[in-house]
């Protein structure tokens, strides 16, 4: 039994870390944050020869990962992007390149998946009406047009559309009742996107509309739904290791403040009240360390618990980023109420990644349809 | 990354057959009810029933080598936790904290001394620890233990002592040495049967007798019994406790080993405004919460074991286990209560009890596992301090 990370992803955790250090650190992210685009697209591609989105791309389009477990390495990337609150578009690359791979045909390959690896290409996922992942909320409406589809209606909350060139669009043939998915150009005729005021300030959701949008057969990933439950799987994997990575920093850093600030002529760390805290704290964090790992290995490897390792993460381990965000805040008292302190970064970002791609109550209620499934009556 | 134990080879399809034969043939049947938790049974006959049938065990070559100087083929030390586990009746008898400690700090002759018996079920062993006023703070033990000639004479009370009322030999930590806090403590090999040691059974709110007091009135003890040196029972005890939280932590007694199931069963059975409470959004949501929490317990479980595979451990790690798994196990009994609604009235023994009462009694003793092995508060303390390195508790000034 080995649960940790092997060696070379542990080399792969430094080369990570030392490269956004130096190149997009959470300090560089706060400079930009009142440019009107976040996204840098120099460091996207420098990022992309370090394996940020080839990890999940088959190696005849120009893919690879660094271990026999490719997820397991993608999450060690996940982690180190959210130590930084990265606000590239690393998990929906990485999401719409697995979709490809695993249900487009050779030529979607072709077409996507190397410029994609390359990080010439970058994606988003265009999934609900109102960003929660159900069949009934999808608002996209696809219509048979010749040959082809035809795409009129909007999806909202969608993470870096603004900053793709590809969108996976999932819509509703409401002729069939059946969920198709499309891969359309972002700039193709009747595409267009409204970039939201967010809460999360180093990401940038849009609200994506389609207005007689025209989209070959050819653009179709066949598989209806069950693309959809893969993609929001592999989002929950990933979403989950990137807040282990931002509470991981944070928490360290509240200890840390602890230590050093005085009052009552003493260290405030040394009061019970507030060592058993960062006690509590640490359990939460190694909580959620313990499943989001777990489902990373689960889920890479087709484990037969594999939904309910990734119905776990998503039950907990967002909810547990929120609360050591609130924690982190309260801790540091009124330095953490201020602009200039990145604790209101972190937790902005936690409030996001706890609604989005299934929130907290949604992965409870998963998982325990999974337990019904399997209880004796 | 991997939490896959490899498979046990097929060859041994045929030790697992034939230990399953012999416990189908030994196992005693036994007048007491077992529960959950660390339980211990109520009557001489059975105690007697079980030490024949742990000795038959031994006999026929089935030791576990927690109670051997040598490890055991791995995949049979498996094969017989598994096997022994599912047995229903317990098959290592007392507690055996002191195993570890004799490993680590005992002499040869104490291991050759005391394992094989503990292995026949022939010495049933009990931890002398904790006293009345020192508990969470157990450094500040007052039971003495004076050196008169080559014998140690014992003075003192002890107390959450399980199996005393059975045990042949007990793991005392006493103070002999002129020092105050740990450097003043040492552990010995207490003959239980000794002149002037008293055992009073407690019975705890669970309404059942678990654990003892047990006094000691110039009791005598031969110098050779000490483990390790004199003034080194603090750190016998730390070695041995740390491998009994994580224990704990792993064990996943208490409500069951997958409570969402059980949770969920439960809550198809009961009904809540006309309908099956596991219709209720509120229940779901509730289950879905313990069920995740149950399932993140067996990773930390995970996680701890590589860790310790790699030397990684730190102070903070067995701590968090233990937190972990009493606080979860005590939830989830309050919520099968909750969710029985007025049922929860009715309890072992009473017609209308839900599975004879098996989720009062496990609620009752969960209250058990977030005080012993060290209270939760305890276990916060060491986190922060131990693990996160911040300052230490101040202690107190002695009170006159």
């Amino acid at each position: 039994m080995d649960f940790g990370f092997g060696e070379d992803q542990e080399l792969l955790r430094a080369t990570t870390r030392r490269f956004l250090t130096e190149h997009q650190s959470l300090a560089e992210v706060r400079r930009s944050l009142e440019e009107p685009d976040l996204f840098d697209a120099g460091i996207w591609r420098q990022g992309a020869d370090l394996g940020w989105t080839a990890m999940l791309v088959p190696a005849e389009y120009e893919g690879g990962s660094v271990t026999e477990q490719p997820l397991v390495d993608l999450v060690v990337l996940a982690e180190e992007l959210g130590r930084e609150l990265n606000p590239g578009p690393f998990l929906p690359c990485n999401v719409v390149a697995d979709a490809i791979a695993h249900f487009g045909t050779d030529i979607q390959a072709k077409e996507h998946l190397p410029r994609i690896a390359r990080g010439e290409a970058t994606c988003a996922w265009c999934l609900s009406g109102d960003g929660s992942p159900e069949q009934s909320v999808v608002e996209v409406r696809a219509t048979r047009d010749g040959g082809g589809w035809r795409l009129g209606g909007v999806a909202r909350y969608v993470q870096a559309a603004g900053d793709a060139t590809l969108l996976l669009v999932t819509s509703m043939d409401h002729e069939s009742g059946a969920v198709v998915n499309l891969l359309v150009p972002r700039r193709a005729t009747g595409v267009s996107e409204r970039v939201l005021s967010g809460l999360d300030l180093t990401r940038r959701f849009a609200e994506v509309r389609f207005d007689e949008v025209s989209v070959p057969a050819s653009a179709e990933l066949a598989g209806g739904w069950t693309v959809v439950e893969r993609c929001l799987a592999l989002a929950t994997v990933l979403q989950s290791a990137e807040s282990v990575g931002a509470s991981d920093r944070l928490f360290t850093a509240t200890v840390e403040y602890l230590k050093k600030r005085v009052q009552f002529g003493r260290t405030i760390g040394s009061f019970q009240a507030i060592k058993h805290r960062l006690a509590d704290l640490l359990l939460d964090l190694e909580a959620m360390q313990a499943a989001a790992h777990y489902a990373a290995l689960a889920y890479g490897d087709g484990l037969p618990d594999a939904p309910e390792a990734v119905a776990t993460a998503g039950a907990y381990v967002d909810d547990t980023f929120a609360r050591i965000c609130g924690e982190a805040l309260q801790l540091h008292g009124g330095i953490g109420f201020t602009w200039e302190h990145d604790v209101h970064l972190f937790t902005r970002r936690a409030k996001v990644n706890q609604v989005l791609y299934g929130d907290g109550a949604w992965h409870r209620e998963r998982l325990v349809r999974l337990i019904e499934d399997t209880a004796e009556e | 990354m991997d939490v896959i134990v490899p498979p046990i080879p097929d060859a041994y399809d045929e030790y697992r057959e034939a230990l399953r034969t012999f416990i189908a043939a030994h196992k005693p049947a036994l007048a007491w009810k077992q529960r959950t938790g660390v339980r211990v049974p109520d009557g001489a006959a059975d105690i007697g029933l079980l030490r024949g049938y742990v000795r038959a065990l031994d006999e026929a070559g089935y030791r576990l080598d927690r109670f051997s100087s040598e490890p055991g083929d791995p995949h049979q030390q498996r094969i017989m936790e598994q096997e022994l586990g599912a047995a229903g009746v317990p098959h290592v008898l007392g507690n055996p904290l002191v195993a570890g400690a004799l490993k680590h700090f005992g002499t040869d002759e104490q291991r050759a001394a005391y394992f094989p018996p503990m292995a026949r079920g022939e010495h049933i062993w009990t931890q002398l620890f904790s006293e009345p006023d020192a508990g969470s703070d157990l450094t500040s033990l007052q039971t003495r233990a004076t050196l008169v000639g080559d014998e140690y004479v014992v003075v003192g009370q002890k107390v959450w002592s399980t199996w005393a009322q059975w045990a042949d030999f007990g793991y005392l930590l006493a103070r002999s040495e002129p020092v105050e806090g740990a450097g003043g403590i040492t552990a010995f090999i207490l003959d239980m049967h000794s002149p002037g040691v008293d055992v009073r059974p407690l019975r705890e709110m669970t309404g059942t007798t678990d654990f003892n007091e047990v006094f000691f009135d110039e009791v005598r003890i031969p110098a050779g019994n000490v483990i390790g040196a004199p003034g080194e029972g603090w750190r016998v005890a730390g070695a041995s406790l740390a491998e009994e939280r994580t224990s704990v932590g792993g064990a996943g007694g208490g409500a069951g080993n997958d409570p969402g199931q059980r949770l969920v069963q439960l809550a198809r059975r009961t009904r809540r405004q006309g309908r099956p409470a596991i219709e209720d959004g509120a229940v779901r949501q509730q289950i879905g919460d313990l069920a995740a929490r149950s399932r993140i317990q067996r990773h930390l479980g995970q996680r701890i074991a590589t860790k310790a595979m790699k030397g990684q451990i730190t102070p903070a790690d067995a701590p968090i286990a233990k937190i972990w798994f009493s606080e979860l196990n005590l939830q989830t009994t309050e919520a099968a209560l909750a969710l029985l609604g007025p049922r929860s009235m009715a309890v072992e023994g009473d017609d209308l009890a839900e599975e004879d009462g098996r989720w009062q009694d496990a609620f009752l003793y969960a209250r058990a596992w977030t005080i012993a092995g060290g209270s939760n508060e305890i276990m916060r303390n060491l986190i922060a301090e131990r693990g996160l390195g911040l300052p230490r508790e101040p202690r107190g000034q002695p009170q006159s």
